[in-house]
């Protein structure tokens, strides 16, 4: 059940993605200095249908992102020659938006990363699951476009912004606050996996992972709530990942 | 090469510098003193001439020969100067050979040069004089030599080579020694530093009577190397203690990848296999993040950061967040926040701290239980409670939290508290608060905020 192999439920959105533009495979940059960790990580893009590209120094990765306009970076921060964060800041000045994914040994959440994290870019501290590493990347390459609608509409299921209600086909969901605050944010991100951590940070603004499988038992709630009886679930659970919202199985 | 060393250390070099200021004020000193001295001489003897001036022009012309020749006889140590002199220049009495040619006739004292005809020879001496034209058209000259001047010098420039020369000596010396003293300090003091660095912790530096600064800073600096003997062997503990606790899991897993490498068949028992080799390998890790979390909120400086955080929003959050999962146990969750209150502090930590108070508390109590989140007031400080109906925490247990507190990892091991516990109590030393633990029966767990 875990994904794997391209074309499984993770690896289609990248694939749905580059499949619009221009038949492309996405490309990412990855700049790592440790030659097994970057191996791995490579392996398991290129499974998922990345076209990665490889640097072991911040000089020879800048000269590259600059040349090669990738459509995502992963940036070790500690590099040989040149800090990531460097890296990253270069590129930013010379206008390049090109959404990164920082890795790094360092646990700490300075200043400097939560800068990163203000301008649409994400941090990942090692050691790291590959899952939770691709299910970032993806979430980067599909950040959710800046959209007036109020509703939001994924298969049958919609949800009113502006009304605060939720409803599947004529069902209406009652769902309390905390509840409404994870399907918006799933919604916005459906066909996605949606890794604990990310959903911990993003929708409960947790900056630690707490003892207990809070994200389970949240998910466990608003599944209940929204694939009632007899209609064909929509939160699935991957298993030693995350959650995905999508129609369909 | 020691001498050269005393010269250019510090203590020395101030001692003459001490010794050089000192003698300026010295000399400065009795020069002022020869100054004051010779001014009241000369005034006085000032007074003195011109009073016999005064008394001789009241005298009758032939009373004053007589007067000249009787004072000028008396005077044995030489030093009185008289002359009468005639209207043409004529000498008419005196010791004076002719009229001082610088001296004007307007009745004040004049330094003048005059000559003396002295058995040996004729004389140019300096002298203070007085001159006035008699009622007869004489010319009369009363002088006086104050010569008590040079002896004052004569005295003071002994008095200055018997007293400012020891003394000087006398700083140069203590200098001297002061300097070498010192050194000699630093040598030791230096000596058993080098040992300290060298690994032998024990070592102390030397003091002798505490009254003394230098041997204060010795005093000082034992009982600092005393809390870091203490704190470098807790460490080496804990080093243990971490050791064993990251070498379960990973024995676990070495194990499983081991035998799934000979025995697994399919696939399936391949991958079940490498599952559990993961989760062991993860909860290793979730332990390394612990620590290295625990290390970073131990270092922190972040009270620099402090802001205001009402409690009683946070609270309501934890609460929020942990009700599903209460009620997934059949655990009655309540907040119970009165007042609004709030303390100086980071509102992230401290949202951790409480959330992993209530995630302990709701962990440890059985199904049916009940487990509350208060917020009051107590003397001069705002209280955090957390009770549950769980078996809480035994008194032997409570010490072994208290006595090793977040240094310790004796916590992990003890059934019922995590790390997280250790975490919490890191984030209330971090503010300055406390951490309550009562004895059971129930739990009950208190985060003290002294009022500042």
């Amino acid at each position: 059940m875990i994904p794997r192999n391209p074309g499984s439920s993770t690896g289609r959105g990248a694939n749905a993605l580059t499949a619009g533009e221009n038949e492309l495979m996405t490309r990412v940059l990855l700049i790592e200095d440790d030659s097994e960790t970057a191996e791995e990580i490579t392996a398991e893009l290129a499974d998922r249908g990345f076209e990665v590209e490889w640097s072991a120094s911040g000089i020879e990765g800048l000269d590259k992102a600059r040349s090669s306009r990738p459509d995502a970076m992963i940036v070790d921060r500690l590099l040989p020659g040149m800090d990531g964060l460097t890296v990253i800041e270069a590129l930013r000045k010379d206008q390049v938006r090109t959404p990164v994914l920082v890795l790094s040994a360092l646990g700490a959440v300075d200043d400097r990363v939560r800068g990163l994290r203000m301008g649409g870019d994400d941090y990942l501290t090692k050691p790291f699951a590959l899952v939770e590493l691709v299910a970032r990347i993806e979430a980067l390459l599909r950040r959710p476009v800046e959209s007036r609608e109020t509703t939001l509409r994924v298969g049958s299921l919609e949800l009113d912004l502006i009304e605060r209600t939720a409803k599947r086909g004529e069902r209406a969901i009652d769902l309390l606050p905390r509840e409404f605050r994870l399907l918006e944010y799933m919604m916005q991100r459906s066909d996605q996996l949606l890794t604990r951590a990310m959903l911990l940070e993003e929708v409960w603004n947790y900056k630690f992972v707490p003892a207990t499988n809070l994200v389970d038992v949240h998910m466990g709630r608003l599944r209940h709530k929204v694939d009632g009886p007899g209609e064909s679930p929509m939160i699935h659970n991957v298993r030693g990942a995350g959650f995905i919202l999508r129609t369909g199985p | 090469m020691g001498q050269t060393h005393i010269i250019r250390s510090n203590t020395f070099r101030w001692a003459l510098a001490v010794a050089g200021v000192f003698a300026v004020f010295v000399i400065v000193l009795f020069g002022f003193i020869y100054w004051q001295a010779d001014q009241y001489l000369i005034a006085r003897s000032d007074k003195m001439i011109a009073s016999q001036l005064n008394a001789i022009a009241g005298l009758p012309n032939e009373r004053r020969l007589e007067w000249i020749n009787e004072h000028l006889e008396q005077d044995s140590r030489g030093v009185q100067y008289a002359g009468l002199f005639g209207a043409d220049g004529r000498k008419i009495a005196g010791n004076l050979e002719r009229f001082p040619p610088e001296l004007t006739m307007n009745d004040s004292v004049q330094s003048v040069s005059v000559e003396r005809t002295l058995p040996a020879g004729r004389e140019t001496h300096v002298i203070r004089a007085i001159a006035r034209h008699m009622p007869n058209g004489d010319a009369l000259v009363i002088g006086r030599e104050v010569d008590e001047t040079r002896e004052i010098s004569h005295v003071v420039a002994q008095a200055l080579a018997l007293g400012l020369l020891p003394a000087l000596c006398l700083c140069l010396l203590a200098g001297a020694w002061l300097s070498m003293r010192a050194q000699r300090r630093v040598e030791e003091v230096n000596q058993r530093v080098q040992r300290i660095i060298a690994g032998d912790l024990r070592e102390r530096l030397p003091h002798r009577d505490v009254d003394e600064p230098f041997s204060k800073l010795t005093v000082i600096v034992n009982g600092m190397l005393d809390e870091m003997e203490t704190m470098i062997h807790a460490l080496a503990g804990v080093g243990n203690d971490i050791a064993h606790d990251l070498r379960t899991p990973l024995t676990r897993a070495r194990l499983a990848l081991e035998r799934g490498r000979t025995n697994a068949t399919t696939l399936e028992q391949l991958e079940t296999v490498v599952d559990k080799a993961i989760a062991n390998i993860d909860q290793s890790l979730a332990i390394i993040t612990a620590l290295l979390r625990l290390a970073e909120i131990e270092n922190s400086q972040r009270s620099a950061a402090f802001g205001t955080v009402s409690l009683h929003e946070i609270l309501q959050e934890v609460c929020d967040i942990y009700e599903p999962i209460a009620e997934n146990k059949s655990i009655d969750l309540r907040v119970e926040a009165r007042q609004r209150l709030s303390v100086l502090g980071d509102r992230d930590l401290l949202f951790e701290a409480v959330a992993n108070l209530v995630d302990n508390a709701i962990k440890f109590t059985p199904e049916g239980g009940r487990v509350d989140i208060e917020l009051t007031r107590g003397d001069n400080e705002t209280i955090v409670r957390v009770s549950d109906t769980g078996g809480g925490i035994s008194k032997q247990e409570r010490e072994a939290v208290l006595r090793r507190f977040y240094r310790s990892d004796k916590i992990r091991s003890t059934p019922g508290v995590g790390l997280g516990l250790n975490l919490v109590a890191a984030i209330v030393k971090l503010h300055g608060f406390r951490l309550a633990i009562h004895p059971g029966p129930g739990g009950r767990m208190e985060i003290i905020c002294p009022d500042h």
